[in-house]
């Protein structure tokens, strides 16, 4: 029991890293409900939408265990505030996509030519920005080694820089998106009105989350 | 009967002093080597090995120092002039008692430490024999300060060494290639201090007391020597992968390069898609040619971006903590096979001047010092390497950097008190080393609740240890008298 051992506590770093992985699960999982939504296979979308909350839940579980297991005793070499943020934006992705899901369930909604393809850019760009940021929070393993600086900071830094970058990219497609439903007014019903901008605005929050989720990152690194 | 008595008491002696050393070896040897366990950098069988032979030369070579204070420094041994039988009866208390104490609160998981129980049990009967007097106060306080002192100064040299660590291989272009500049003159520093530590004013055993010119001249040297050995040993080493590959020293690309390297391909096809007839084949070559590029700059980009280099670099400080940890065991032999010894080998200088001349300074016997130093290899060959795979198996987030980080911080401060004659506790002053390489964001998690545990520690085991050790002077006293 006089042990040196017991100076060492429980890194939180790998569970964040798994807690991610739940959330891109998730992520992973709109393109195939959208898809589904637009054959119109009502009980497929009903099935994904299922799926992508029991993947959440699960990522819940997982960020409740993070939470318990940073004890006030506990030294990081992360700012606790920072590390408490990273799990919070991690988890807001994870119910964005939830809310996708069930916002395809409420309705049929009806798009008019064109629209598809530029949602399908739109969803795509999306999930560059997650999948930009998800290899941000990879790279905590590299960034704890090299002590948060070097050149492993150098890199956090630049796909932050094209984290944001592509982060324009999906506002600038959304504002498009939403020219293009607001000139097709008078063919839009009011209730499919409503449902797209609901959904157009879930999708770019991913992007928006993803962005500060590499900036809350970007933040821990060493000033030198 | 006076001879008989001797015999039975120097008997005693030997047995406890003997235990302790076991015990020193069964237990807290694993806390000098796990860290180099858990790292990788040693297997648990060279550990044992490389634990066992380095802990008995330092034991054997320098721990009479510190085996002085415990035997002559804390009590004044003119007090017990013509009694030299309490003297005799109140070291083998003091023995008994830190044995005991530390039996019971390992059995109970309190993290206190070898070097505070036998301090403190020696202050008890010192106190019970002659009052408050009979202690050397001004000793003891230092003795005391020194153990808030060196966790807090392991804990500053590990901080600083990491951060030079970081600063000079982590935050570099080529990591790889400045850790193998760097670490001949890590190996400098480590054989200096250690040769430092030997000659200067040590060894008086072996009569090879130097001088300071002198003894800094052999410890240079002895380090410059190890150094060129260290530059020749890394020059065999294989380089990275990718500095073999043709145009090997151009493939850091820079992401933004990438990048740029990207939106050029969009512009380029909104072109294509835009151009007029007679443009097309021109524009299709030259897409081509970015998109090669890009395709490229990525595989370079994303090459870098992998854990090799870092691999690598940790694979080097793999020798470096081997002797980082060589070191300390070294040192954790110097400083705690007294605890053992020291009270041993003043009933036996006693018993053997017939129990009376206690203030003449004898120098400890070397085979007293030769049976600590065994004692601590036997404890280790029988449980210590089975704490040593128990606690390597749980610091598993100390890579060798760190390990040699914190190990040469804590080994330094060791040596230093070793040689002040200082009887500190390895143990705290490992975990102050580790916890100054957290504060160097060097580890993932540091629980700073052990901070608290070593605190208590230090306050109640001087205490417990000296009230146990009056029981058993006592007791003693009734069954020998």
């Amino acid at each position: 029991m006089r042990s040196i051992a017991k100076v060492f506590g429980r890194s939180p770093f790998v569970p964040l890293q798994m807690h991610m992985e739940k959330v891109a699960e998730c992520v992973k999982q709109i393109p195939d409900v959208v898809a589904a939504y637009r054959r119109e296979e009502s009980e497929t979308v009903e099935a994904l939408r299922k799926k992508i909350s029991r993947l959440e839940h699960e990522a819940d579980a997982l960020k409740h265990d993070i939470r318990n297991s940073l004890p006030r005793g506990l030294f990081l070499p992360v700012e606790r505030v920072s590390l408490l943020q990273i799990l919070s934006l991690q988890d807001s992705i994870a119910n964005r996509a939830e809310n996708i899901g069930v916002l395809l369930t409420m309705k049929q909604a009806r798009s008019f030519p064109g629209f598809d393809d530029r949602f399908d850019d739109f969803l795509g760009k999306t999930i560059e920005t997650f999948e930009l940021a998800r290899s941000v929070i990879d790279q905590l393993d590299e960034l704890l080694e090299t002590g948060f600086g070097g050149l492993e900071a150098q890199t956090v830094k630049e796909l932050t820089d094209m984290v944001a970058y592509k982060e324009h990219e999906v506002d600038v497609i959304q504002g498009v998106l939403l020219r293009e439903l607001l000139a097709h007014e008078d063919e839009v019903s009011y209730g499919d009105f409503f449902l797209w901008t609901r959904i157009l605005r879930q999708v770019s929050s991913i992007a928006d989350r993803s962005e500060r989720l590499a900036i809350t990152v970007r933040m821990t690194l060493e000033t030198s | 009967m006076m001879e008989s008595q001797f015999h039975i008491i120097i008997t005693l002696a030997v047995i406890f002093g003997f235990y302790m050393a076991w015990g020193i070896g069964a237990n807290d040897v694993a806390n000098a080597m796990g860290t180099s366990v858990g790292s990788g950098a040693l297997t648990l069988r060279r550990a044992v090995i490389l634990a066992a032979i380095l802990e008995f030369s330092g034991a054997f070579l320098v721990g009479s120092h510190v085996s002085e204070t415990v035997r002559q420094g804390i009590v004044d041994p003119l007090i017990f002039t013509g009694d030299g039988m309490s003297f005799m009866l109140g070291m083998l208390a003091a023995l008994l008692a830190a044995g005991v104490w530390l039996q019971w609160a390992s059995w109970k998981g309190w993290p206190v430490s070898t070097t505070h129980s036998i301090v403190g049990a020696i202050v008890g009967f010192g106190v019970a024999y002659g009052g408050l007097s009979a202690i050397h106060w001004d000793k003891l306080g230092t003795i005391v300060a020194s153990w808030v002192i060196s966790p807090l100064l392991s804990g500053t040299i590990s901080y600083f060494i990491f951060r030079f660590i970081l600063r000079f291989v982590f935050y570099r272009e080529r990591p790889l290639q400045s850790a193998k500049r760097l670490a001949p003159y890590l190996v400098f520093f480590v054989f200096s201090v250690l040769t430092l530590a030997l000659v200067f004013k040590g060894l008086k055993n072996l009569n090879l007391d130097l001088g300071t010119p002198a003894a800094f001249a052999v410890a240079s040297g002895v380090g410059l020597v190890a150094s060129l050995v260290a530059v020749w040993i890394v020059s065999r080493m294989p380089e990275q992968e990718r500095d073999r590959r043709p145009g090997g020293n151009q493939a850091i690309t820079n992401p933004a390069t990438v990048q740029a390297l990207e939106k050029a391909v969009k512009h380029l096809e909104k072109v294509q898609s835009t151009a007029p007839e007679h443009m097309q084949s021109k524009i299709s070559d030259a897409l081509d040619n970015v998109k090669r590029l890009r395709f490229e700059s990525q595989k370079s980009y994303e090459f870098h971006t992998n854990t090799a280099e870092y691999k690598s670099v940790e694979k080097l400080f793999v020798y470096l903590q081997i002797l980082s940890a060589s070191m300390v065991a070294f040192a954790h032999g110097a400083n705690d096979v007294a605890n053992a010894i020291g009270p041993m080998s003043a009933i036996i200088s006693v018993a053997v001047a017939g129990g009376e001349s206690i203030a003449a300074k004898t120098p400890v016997p070397l085979w007293v010092l030769a049976l600590g130093g065994l004692g601590i290899a036997i404890g280790l060959a029988t449980w210590g390497w089975r704490v040593i795979e128990t606690v390597g198996r749980n610091i598993t987030q100390l890579t060798p950097t760190r390990g040699f980080s914190a190990e040469i911080g804590a080994a330094t401060t060791i040596v230093l008190a070793s040689k002040l004659g200082l009887p500190i506790s390895t143990t705290h002053t490992l975990v102050g080393a580790v916890l100054g390489v957290g504060l160097a964001r060097g580890i993932s998690a540091v629980n700073l609740i052990t901070v608290r545990d070593v605190v208590v520690s230090w306050v109640v085991t001087i205490p417990a240890g000296a009230s146990l050790a009056i029981i058993f002077f006592y007791g003693l006293k009734l069954v020998m008298w």
